[in-house]
């Protein structure tokens, strides 16, 4: 007799999510996280006394509403925070480029650095938002697997096909034409703005060990503009009491339901007899069995330590072994003790509560991975800031206010040194770059905190960092993510799934993996 | 001049000629204007220096199409291919990575530097022997049309869809790796040794403005694998007298056909009456009139200089602007007095038959690559080099050699200047990352012809100096190729066609767009 129907391994959003619907389902689930606090990368941690901070991703503009709908997330304490503003880009002579959520003040704002861009932009956004349309409906779904697939595999795909047909044929082809191109060809076909082109290209290389000058990076422009559509192509969705309350949310839907959740229980290995997972040990000894196990873990750590690699066929093992993680992301945090001033003085308060974005060209952001590729912190990084305490009091206290800035590049392999060594370096150079946009920051610092790549994998279980949970390069995504073969949250060995970042349709705070695998999970038990 | 032909190609490259010997060879009557005093395009050999001839612009062949060899009898007309067998690696240190056609070979010359990768060499050619025998399919047929709910195109798509499919399950998913990786991370996955991943990622990189890390480049390396010289796949080899022999041997089979064929005429503008091709003005203002045209000029010029723009819908204009051509690459083509001396390189006249690839590392491409990212030439530039002379001793006289050199990366757009001011710098920075390797090179130096992207497009009309006219990305590649809706060799014009390499297949000595635009024009019956 198993006390469980479904053990989950990690309690990051996508264990979480894949908890509540198998308990809202009826079956018996116990979620295990191995640190004190549930969320995984999104989450919210006191850093510092009274100092609230999002440690992973910063915004939950990609969270399915499907998801927010079916588990009642709201009734369960989500409470979403627009910014009006999605981006603000200082630039260095002073100036400063604007993207708002009400999109018809933006070419107001583009033309101060382009007439023609400004003129095209509502037309860039209207091919963006059709072709995302169409990108949308296709995380709610299990990819196909070509070698195997069945017509009742497919049936869910008939809607979004039919979908991109509707596209007509000229934008059906553009789709096909766009996704495997770079950022900086689309972007260069459409406008001639540095400073556009810098804020728009940023987060389509969130994530990944590849500069704007990549194939496939058109893509993931895409895929960071998937969730509530607004204007900057960056959501400015943020959460009160921070991301860790979405996970808090999905934790309480979860046991709502009766699901069972315990923290600080590493798990040591997930047990496996005759081919088939039936349990895990913890790291203190403890046995607990179940008819199924569900690994939020990445594919690496799944595979390679909680299971023996050798229940793997050797050619699924090289497939697992070659899955490209490649980090490259950090975050420098700060507790401020005011506001800092900017050089382009924002008219507003407001200015400053969605991205600030410092990526003034593409060129720029391409020079900042030159230095990664060779295994040097980028020397003159790009990067992605926050203030969330601007729209939310609840994070730090009266009058102070936190900063994230996500940094980039930060390759995970270092030519030279080892992380620890660079730390500081790295926490240094995001300052004095931030500085030349805002002299002051530096006397408003009371608190610093950066998590490098290897912290990414030390604490949050990233391999390499990897926010992801791999690269997500053409060649890693749909019926090859995680690995070829593997794509429909099954694994080589019976009765264990996966339901972390590492599966379709990939990183992100989206829910969509989590939510995918419980349905795979209960069609296979039906 | 009112003689009336059936079909006028313009352009006299290699598949303009070979879109003219199908033509004849279906008994039509066809012209070939080239604007030069001598054919071939991209494939062509010249004597620059008295007495020695150079392959100017592309230098070696292997994707050549085996049934446009028999079909055009183009071995009875001239075409000898003498094999290039073996690709050598000089390393900073002094030593060298050899592959060449003894097995065991190549075998200890890998393991030297990895036994675990001597030994993966082995199931990493046979592997892709399987990819480029599945992807062959591709080079044989017309793209179909995705958008079209036609009876015909379905079944095209679903052919193509069962091709894919039935391939083993390994296979089929390198196939998906390959369309979509870089050609390093690739290579990353089967091999350890640096200077081996670089070489050999290296093929993924010719023509193409990226580097070996970036994604996309897997499909140029397997696109350089599907050449096939006599059923042999993969086999590389030089034609006899130089890529200008193919060229010839096509001419000669074309006019043999029937095909007239005309140098040193320029088309000015192709004739369109009533919505239809009617001949072409040349530059003298001449005109000639035909049933049909065919432009084997890339899509720039077939569209945008000689048709008048509006007899195309606005979509294509954009398209065809957007359309990538940047150039990557540029030539060295050297005359020597005598054979050069190389540092490490193994000495024997075998390895100087082959390809000798300056290549060292992964990153050394990187850092080539990124020069060009921002404007500059490479200061250190990939370069693979053959020397013709060796191969074919008729390319130079008795005792002295000619060495040809592809130079990547030389960008058309420079950042500061002009090519005109940094042509000569951008020869010395080959020729001083050569004398690394050669000493004495400097020495035997008796003619030097620098070509860069920009001289490549002034001088034999490929738009900013792309070999392939136009780009050989996934966005740019069969039924996008050239242009969304214009992948089947026609064009809004009634009776005006594309049969270059920004056609489907693409770049490269094959052909096929060449034949497969033949049978499509054909199949209009126009003519």
């Amino acid at each position: 007799m198993n006390a469980y129907d479904v053990i989950i391994i990690g309690g990051g959003h996508n264990g979480l999510t894949t908890a509540a619907y198998l308990a809202k389902a009826g079956r018996k689930i116990l979620v295990l996280e191995r640190r004190s606090l549930l969320g995984g990368a999104a989450a919210t941690e006191e850093l510092f006394p009274d100092f609230h901070f999002n440690t992973g991703s910063s915004h939950a503009g990609l969270l399915l509403p499907q998801v927010v709908d079916d588990l009642q997330l709201q009734r369960h304490g989500l409470e979403f925070l627009d910014s009006p503003v999605a981006a603000y880009a200082p630039q260095p002579d002073g100036r400063a480029l604007t993207l708002w959520r009400d999109s018809n003040q933006n070419p107001v704002e583009i033309a101060q650095f382009s007439q023609n861009d400004a003129e095209a932009y509502p037309q860039f956004l209207r091919l963006v938002n059709k072709l995302t349309r169409v990108l949308r409906n296709i995380l709610p779904l299990t990819p196909p697997n070509p070698k195997a697939a069945s017509l009742s595999d497919l049936f869910p795909w008939l809607r979004p096909a039919l979908q991109a047909k509707g596209l007509g044929d000229e934008d059906l082809m553009e789709f096909m034409r766009i996704i495997p191109m770079t950022t900086k060809e689309l972007l260069d076909e459409w406008f001639e703005s540095d400073a556009l082109k810098g804020l728009l290209g940023l987060p389509s290389v969130a994530g990944s060990m590849q500069g704007p000058q990549a194939s496939g990076t058109a893509f993931m422009l895409l895929y960071q503009q998937l969730g509530v559509s607004n204007a900057g192509l960056q959501s400015s969705r943020f959460v009160k009491g921070g991301v860790g309350q979405v996970s808090a949310a999905l934790a309480k839907a979860a046991q709502a339901h009766s699901a069972e959740i315990r923290i600080d229980v590493p798990v040591a290995e997930i047990i496996i007899e005759d081919g088939q997972a039936v349990g895990i040990r913890l790291e203190d000894g403890e046995v607990i069995k179940a008819k199924a196990i569900v690994s939020n873990a990445s594919p690496r750590h799944t595979f390679f330590e909680l299971a023996s690699p050798s229940h793997l066929p050797v050619k699924i093992m090289r497939r697992v072994r070659n899955i490209r993680y490649r980090g490259s992301t950090a975050k420098v945090l700060l507790a401020l003790n005011d506001l800092p001033l900017f050089n382009s003085a924002p008219p507003s308060l407001e200015h400053l509560s969605g991205h600030i974005v410092i990526a003034s060209s593409l060129d720029l952001i391409e020079r900042a991975y030159d230095d990664a590729k060779y295994g040097r912190i980028s020397q003159s990084p790009v990067m992605d800031i926050t203030i969330p305490s601007i729209l939310d009091d609840t994070l730090s206290p009266a009058g102070k206010h936190i900063m994230e800035i996500t940094f980039r590049y930060a390759p995970y392999n270092l030519s030279t040194n080892n992380w620890d060594k660079q730390k500081d370096e790295l926490g240094k150079l995001a300052i004095d770059t931030l500085a030349a946009y805002a002299p002051d920051i530096k006397d408003l610092i009371l608190h610093q905190y950066v998590i490098t790549p290897q912290d990414y994998e030390s604490d949050y279980g990233q391999p390499e960092g990897s926010i992801f949970h791999g690269q997500m390069g053409l060649d890693q995504l749909l019926f090859m993510r995680p690995i070829a073969g593997y794509a429909q949250y099954r694994s080589p060995i019976h009765n264990l799934y996966l339901c972390g970042a590492g599966t379709h349709p990939g990183g992100g705070l989206t829910s969509a993996p989590g939510f995918n695998a419980a349905r795979e999970i209960l069609r296979k038990r039906k | 001049m009112t003689k009336r032909y059936d079909a006028i190609i313009i352009g006299g490259g290699h598949n303009g000629l070979v879109t003219a010997a199908y033509l004849a060879r279906a008994g039509k009557k066809v012209l070939v204007l080239e604007q030069r005093h001598v054919l071939g395009g991209a494939a062509t050999t010249e004597e620059i220096y008295p007495g020695f001839k150079f392959t100017v612009f592309s230098y070696v062949v292997s994707l050549l199409r085996p049934e446009i060899i028999r079909d055009l009898e183009l071995t009875k007309h001239g075409l000898t291919i003498l094999p290039l067998e073996s690709t050598v690696t000089p390393l900073p240190g002094g030593d060298y990575i050899y592959r060449g056609p003894d097995h065991w070979k190549t075998y200890r010359n890998i393991a030297r530097f990895s036994q675990r990768d001597a030994e993966a060499y082995d199931e990493y050619s046979r592997m892709m022997y399987y990819m480029a025998k599945a992807v062959k399919y591709i080079l044989e047929i017309i793209p179909p049309d995705p958008t079209s709910l036609k009876p015909g195109e379905i079944g095209g798509l679903l052919d193509m869809a069962r091709h894919f499919l039935k391939l083993p399950e390994e296979q089929f998913y390198t196939l998906v790796k390959l369309m979509t990786m870089s050609s390093a991370d690739f290579l990353e996955e089967w091999f350890e040794t640096d200077p081996l991943i670089a070489t050999m990622s290296a093929s993924g990189i010719i023509g193409t403005f990226l580097g070996p890390r970036s994604p996309g480049t897997a499909y140029v390396l397997l696109h350089h694998y599907m050449g096939e010289i006599d059923g042999v796949f993969r086999a590389w080899g030089f034609a006899k007298g130089g890529t200008g022999g193919i060229s010839n041997a096509i001419a000669s089979a074309a006019q043999s056909l029937g095909a007239e064929i005309r140098t040193e005429a320029r088309v000015a503008e192709v004739i369109v009456k009533n919505g239809k091709a009617a001949g072409v003005t040349l530059e003298n203002g001449d005109e000639i009139y035909a049933k049909t045209v065919a432009s084997s000029l890339d899509p720039n010029l077939t569209f945008l200089e000689l048709l008048d723009e509006k007899h195309l819908p606005d979509e294509l204009l954009d398209d065809v602007r957007k359309y990538k051509t940047r150039g990557s690459s540029g030539k060295v083509n050297l005359a020597l007095d005598a054979l050069p001396e190389f540092k490490s390189v193994p000495q024997g006249r075998e390895v100087l038959r082959g390809a000798i690839s300056f290549s060292p590392s992964v990153n050394y491409l990187e850092r080539a690559y990124d020069d060009a990212k921002y404007g500059d030439f490479s200061r250190q530039p990939y370069i693979d080099m053959i020397l013709p002379s060796m191969i074919d001793p008729e390319m130079a006289p008795p005792g002295k050699h000619v060495m040809s050199c592809f130079v990547q990366y030389a960008p058309y757009e420079l950042r500061e200047g002009t090519w005109d001011d940094k042509r000569e710098a951008f020869g010395d920075a080959v020729i001083n990352t050569l004398s690394e390797h050669i000493p004495n090179l400097k020495k035997l130096i008796l003619h030097r012809q620098v070509l860069t992207p920009y001289d490549i497009e002034q001088q034999i009309g490929l738009s900013q100096g792309n070999i392939f006219q136009g780009e050989l990305s996934l966005s740019q590649l069969f039924f996008l190729r050239p242009a969304p809706g214009y992948a089947k060799y026609r064009t809004p014009v009634r009776g005006y066609y594309q049969c270059g390499s920004a056609a489907h297949p693409g770049g490269g000595i094959t052909g096929a767009p060449g034949r497969l635009a033949a049978f499509e024009i054909l199949k209009d019956g126009l003519l």
